[in-house]
């Protein structure tokens, strides 16, 4: 209602606090912190939030859906173990996205066919996952092939290689929840499961398809991590699974269901990423920047309006 | 659904149907136990000896009490992902410097203020401001730890007071103080859920919070009051740990691996998101269960990876059966 001046439509997550948050981090910074506004901080910060608004992605998913996904960070870490086997990644790649659906056809199955709180399947699959990761490797390390490094740092015809990722994930996105059959089903199912199998709605196949697509972004933001620090890390993916909660609860998803689109979730990742940059441009001490996380993503959520109360 | 009912059946005579469906719907705990103590006995029998039995207590005790404060909380569909924090919190302001000069008891009362001040602070925000439980105390924790590093810079603290490594790694007549205080903590929440009106509008603000709200049952003030015994609980577990651990340490995993095993235990034990059949007992058995599953896997040389996959597999396992039942 209070959105019609942005002409989206009020599912999209989208309200007047996750505009401006960004938009005044982004003054605030460009006058408060030298180098903030230069090329190199820019492209440095798009190489930060890439992984992180790739994840989002996955993760909005999941919650429009209304589920949760805290399985993302193991995901990520097994993922970057696959690949700095050195292995072609004509190999690596396929096994991967096959490990990474697995995972997400086994959350979507406990979570929608047995009907397993989300929170306790997921974290029981992270868990799981997390402990494969360290039977592949326990201490970062391995080896990157030469080409991937490539498509992760530098520029395209002067556009950052980060970015690039980026655009292609939110545009993928976009497509699966505006143009296809699967967005509106997906919407329907996070608002009220019951009424959309009521209605025709494959419910079981939709919320098995939202965990199965999380995971499947997840692999594709360990993909690019690896390539980014051209090694393999079994606890890189440790913070993303409350990062990207953190990101889309910003950006005005709601963790409740129904509610979300890839506009905000950006938005919501961009937010955290700038308070991160600008936190360390200004100096504050790595450690307290987590608790400052911490303290923003319990702003964030008591802010959202829900009726339910408890998880 | 369907499918468990036309399973039974065929699977047992008639007579046999009723208690095969009562042994169906205990806490998973229970049976879980017993298939390790057969286990232990036929493959490690050193693991079934009188004393090797109080070990286990002693070292059951930190997470049995985070435990029954995080089956309360869960019973009334909201969850305490805090705990480690509180745990990290309590280890540091009892072995840091800053209170070195006051009375052991002083120091304990502070650790235990803390605990209690996290749970006002998680349960406000969670029934006041209707934020999301799994972020709200999952933040906490970040906070915490956050807190706890930048202060302690990675350097341990000094060592644990003396009235606090008496009651982690004391014993009283053989059995270990920090056994007693568990068994202090379980039996007169055991008592209070079976005996007292609270009890009852735990059940009630659980089995369905509308209908509890519009029968006039202070639901939202039952869950503020889980939460603060929550973080109650898990202040003592934390000085527990620290006690029997004996000097601070800033290895942030312990809290890390409370907070997911609390949560095994509470699914093992039989409590679901809003209710469930394992009051106190059964959470209790889980906590046993879990640590006594550790020491097995050890016992055969499991590493951490072999730990943390068995740990995933079965609280799916536990979370499967359940979700079997309730269908």
């Amino acid at each position: 209602m209070k959105m019609n001046f942005l002409k989206l439509n009020s599912r999209s997550g989208l309200n007047p606090n996750t505009l401006a948050i960004p938009i005044l981090l982004f003054v605030f910074l460009t006058f408060g912190a030298k180098n903030f506004a230069s090329f190199e901080n820019l492209t440095n910060l798009s190489g930060q939030i890439a992984a992180l608004v790739i994840v989002s992605l996955g993760q909005m998913v999941v919650a429009i859906s209304a589920g949760l996904d805290l399985s993302v960070g193991s995901v990520i870490s097994l993922t970057t173990c696959i690949i700095a086997t050195g292995g072609p990644l004509v190999l690596t790649l396929p096994l991967s996205m096959l490990l990474g659906a697995a995972v997400g056809f086994v959350n979507g199955w406990g979570v929608a066919v047995l009907g397993i709180h989300p929170i306790v399947m997921t974290l029981s699959t992270m868990t799981f996952v997390q402990g494969a990761t360290y039977v592949w490797q326990t201490f970062p390390g391995g080896k990157v092939p030469a080409g991937l490094s490539a498509v992760a740092v530098g520029n395209f015809l002067g556009v950052p290689f980060p970015l690039i990722w980026i655009v292609i994930c939110v545009a993928l996105v976009a497509i699966l929840l505006n143009k296809t059959r699967f967005g509106p089903h997906l919407f329907a199912v996070g608002n009220n499961t019951a009424s959309a199998r009521l209605n025709g709605v494959a419910t079981y196949r939709v919320a098995v398809s939202a965990y199965v697509i999380c995971s499947l972004l997840a692999v594709v933001a360990g993909v690019y991590l690896t390539a980014r620090i051209a090694s393999g890390d079994p606890n890189i993916g440790v913070s993303f699974g409350l990062d990207s909660i953190t990101a889309i609860a910003l950006g005005g998803t709601q963790l409740s269901g129904g509610i979300g689109g890839p506009a905000s979730t950006v938005l919501g990742a961009l937010s955290l990423g700038l308070i991160s940059n600008g936190m360390n441009l200004i100096g504050v001490s790595p450690f307290l920047q987590s608790a400052a996380k911490g303290l923003l993503l319990i702003i964030a959520i008591c802010a959202q309006r829900r009726k339910t109360v408890g998880l | 659904m369907k499918m468990m009912r036309a399973w039974i059946p065929s699977l047992s005579l008639a007579s046999l149907k009723q208690p095969l469906q009562a042994a169906f719907l205990l806490p998973p705990a229970y049976y879980g136990t017993a298939v390790l103590l057969i286990l232990a006995s036929m493959f490690r029998p050193m693991l079934m000896s009188e004393a090797y039995f109080w070990v286990i207590l002693r070292q059951a005790a930190p997470l049995g009490l985070v435990v029954l404060g995080q089956a309360l909380v869960v019973r009334v569909r909201s969850i305490d992902l805090s705990v480690g924090g509180i745990v990290i919190g309590v280890n540091y302001i009892a072995t840091s410097a800053y209170l070195s000069g006051f009375p052991d008891s002083v120091i304990i009362i502070a650790c235990l203020a803390l605990g209690i001040l996290a749970g006002v602070v998680n349960g406000t925000l969670i029934t006041r401001f209707r934020g999301s439980a799994v972020i709200v105390t999952m933040a906490m924790t970040i906070i915490f730890i956050g807190v706890v590093v930048a202060f302690s810079r990675y350097t341990p603290p000094g060592d644990v007071p003396e009235l606090v490594r008496t009651i982690g790694s004391g014993r009283l007549h053989g059995i270990p103080i920090a056994a007693l205080i568990w068994a202090c903590a379980a039996i007169p929440l055991g008592l209070i859920m079976r005996q007292t009106v609270f009890g009852r509008y735990l059940d009630a603000a659980g089995a369905n919070p509308t209908a509890a709200a519009l029968s006039g049952i202070p639901y939202l003030k039952t869950m503020l009051i889980t939460h603060i015994i929550s973080g109650f609980c898990a202040a003592l577990g934390g000085l527990l740990l620290a006690g029997f651990v004996g000097t601070g340490s800033t290895d942030t995993g312990i809290g890390q691996d409370l907070i997911l095993n609390s949560i095994a235990a509470v699914i093992l034990g039989g409590v679901t998101f809003g209710g469930g059949r394992g009051r106190v007992l059964g959470p209790v058995a889980g906590a046993f269960m879990l640590t006594f599953l550790l020491n097995f896997l050890t016992s055969f040389g499991f590493e951490a990876s072999g730990k943390l996959m068995m740990q995933g597999g079965i609280i799916a396992m536990a979370a499967m059966v359940d979700a079997l039942k309730n269908k």
